[in-house]
């Protein structure tokens, strides 16, 4: 217990934060369960773009494509009749599926190779979804009326989020996490001590991918309507890549950070008319006040202040025997 | 020891060209079990493109290699380290954020021995002890000295647990006193047991070390034998000094 505390300083914080989300519809109003929701919906798409993306430093551009299948397998099951919640794990499957087929190409591009190449990845399924008639084209889908359900899916949502930074959690601190590392800080140098780079980078996309189809389904059935512009948008996939970058790229608790300072900015630019229109104008002014002060993101700039405070406690400890 | 007596390595015929550069012309030779064996050559004679060949890291143009009698052509890297044969690195790879442990880990992890637990942990400090890395275990790579960072690079191919162990240039940059530190090192890992293949520089560490040795030059094969005989060989010597008609000119 004390071995896990000393891992994480901040897991009292995140379990007192979780609970709080989870009694949440006890004391607050529908504004703000509707606020936390799209919190916890952001914690889910960085957290598990993160794995890949941060951990493993193999950065994606293309996530809304995981968004998009979720949000269009749940949509056009429902509307064949299924209950929403058996379309998820479907939706989570494609994903993988989908994430596999990407991946075994893209994979052997490497940095910014890959990068560029998950760009086009997304604008096509994007461009797909579009075109094809069963997905509704360019004006989208609607769900089948009687299956919206606010309050489970508020649930849910918080639900996934909490689990999606625990299987992190889990998944880092055991083998699997220490290959993602090696490959990130040197992929030839991982391959000469024997990790299947492309094997273990497809297992991290998997399981990223899936989490994120399934935000995507909980995220269909929340607004009952979906179009490529909404679930297939770049400015999604960059949005995905920004909060992990600006909260602290490969830590557990940056993509949170990040999630929340973008759940929040949202919520104050939507509600400003005059602000609604640029707010990818103040993300690209983060992006670049992070990149030039603190590569590492608002966890950086956390653990620069921490040890700065703890300098200015020892010698006040060491200075106490002397004095007395 | 193995108890039958074949070759536990045979090099055949591997070329690589890269473009229009025959880096590697149809080298061959075979490692017996508990060999120390030395390949050197002057600098671009192709050493290190023989060992990048030999465990996958670049595809030879032709040739074999088989190592236990398996044929290992078309095998990526990280499946030859899981069979056994596993290369250091002249400029080393450490994962420099991660600490001397960890590094050391991937290999246990990862390597021929895949173990988990209890077992990778007594495998990772038994290979920290091994290579007086010990008192560095929880310090970020990094950080290290370039004599510890060669025998970082050393530890994490040693944790994979090899059956043969291919050293490229681990003294080059230390002092004589690790020069020493690290003969005795190779010394000891073969006596427990290992093949050693050693690409080197330090003239001193081959003859002192080396039960047999090829050298190369221009990517070609032009001695064989017991150090003390192949380095007197007049072609070994043209290639280190260059031969007379040069000098004069």
């Amino acid at each position: 217990m004390t071995a896990l505390l000393r891992r994480h300083p901040l897991l009292p914080l995140g379990v007192l934060f979780g609970a709080f989300l989870l009694l949440a519809p006890t004391f607050t109003g529908r504004g703000t369960q509707n606020d936390l929701w799209n919190m916890a919906f952001f914690v889910v798409l960085a957290a598990a773009w993160n794995l890949l993306g941060g951990f493993a430093g193999q950065v994606s551009l293309g996530y809304s494509a995981f968004v998009g299948i979720g949000a269009y397998t749940t949509v056009l099951l429902s509307k064949a009749g299924w209950s929403p919640w058996l379309t998820l794990p479907v939706g989570a499957a494609l994903a993988v599926a989908f994430s596999v087929a990407v991946g075994l190409p893209t994979f052997r591009l490497r940095g910014p190779y890959f990068t560029i190449a998950t760009i086009g990845v997304g604008e096509a399924v994007r461009v797909i979804a579009s075109g094809l008639e069963f997905t509704g084209g360019s004006s989208g889908l609607r769900m089948p009326a009687g299956t919206f359900d606010f309050l489970a899916n508020y649930y849910a949502m918080v639900g996934l989020a909490l689990a999606t930074l625990v299987l992190v959690a889990w998944l880092t601190q055991h083998a699997f996490g220490l290959a993602l590392e090696a490959i990130r800080q040197d992929i030839d140098g991982a391959e000469a001590l024997g990790v299947h780079s492309t094997q273990v980078k497809l297992q991290a996309h998997a399981i990223s991918s899936a989490l994120v189809a399934l935000a995507g389904g909980l995220f269909a059935t929340n607004f009952q309507y979906i179009s490529p512009g909404s679930v297939f948008d770049f400015r999604l996939s960059l949005t995905i890549v920004l909060m992990p970058i600006i909260g602290g790229m490969g830590t557990l608790t940056g993509p949170v950070l990040g999630a929340m300072l973008f759940s929040i900015l949202q919520i104050k630019l939507l509600a400003s008319p005059a602000l609604r229109d640029s707010y990818l104008f103040i993300y690209g002014g983060l992006l670049i006040v992070v990149m030039l002060f603190e590569p590492r993101g608002i966890m950086g700039l956390l653990e620069r202040l921490w040890t700065r405070l703890a300098r200015r406690q020892v010698p006040a400890v060491a200075e106490s025997p002397g004095a007395g | 020891m193995p108890v039958e007596s074949g070759p536990i390595l045979v090099v055949s015929s591997v070329s690589k060209r890269f473009g229009g550069l025959l880096a590697l012309d149809s080298v061959s030779f075979e490692v017996q079990p508990g060999e120390i064996f030395s390949v050197i050559g002057p600098n671009g004679a192709g050493k290190t493109t023989l060992f990048s060949c030999m465990v996958g890291a670049v595809t030879p143009s032709s040739g074999s290699v088989r190592f236990l009698g398996e044929e290992l052509a078309g095998l990526r890297n990280d499946q030859i380290v899981v069979r056994g044969l596993v290369r250091t690195h002249q400029i080393v790879k450490p994962f420099r954020d991660m600490t001397v442990a960890d590094n050391i880990r991937v290999g246990v992890l990862y390597g021929r021995l895949r173990l988990r637990g209890a077992k990778a942990r007594e495998r990772v400090d038994e290979v920290l002890s091994r290579t007086e890395l010990g008192h560095r275990a929880g310090v970020r790579a990094g950080v290290l000295s370039i004599g510890e960072l060669k025998r970082l690079e050393i530890a994490r191919a040693l944790a994979t647990g090899p059956a043969v162990l291919c050293l490229d240039e681990v003294m080059g940059g230390l002092n004589p006193a690790e020069i020493q530190q690290a003969m005795a090192l190779v010394r000891a890992l073969r006596d427990g047991g290992l093949t050693i293949l050693m690409i080197e520089h330090h003239v001193h560490a081959v003859a002192g070390l080396s039960d047999r040795l090829v050298v190369l030059n221009f990517g070609k094969k032009i001695a064989e034998g017991r150090p003390a005989e192949a380095l007197r060989d007049p072609a070994v010597v043209a290639a280190y000094l260059g031969d007379e008609t040069e000098v004069r000119v």
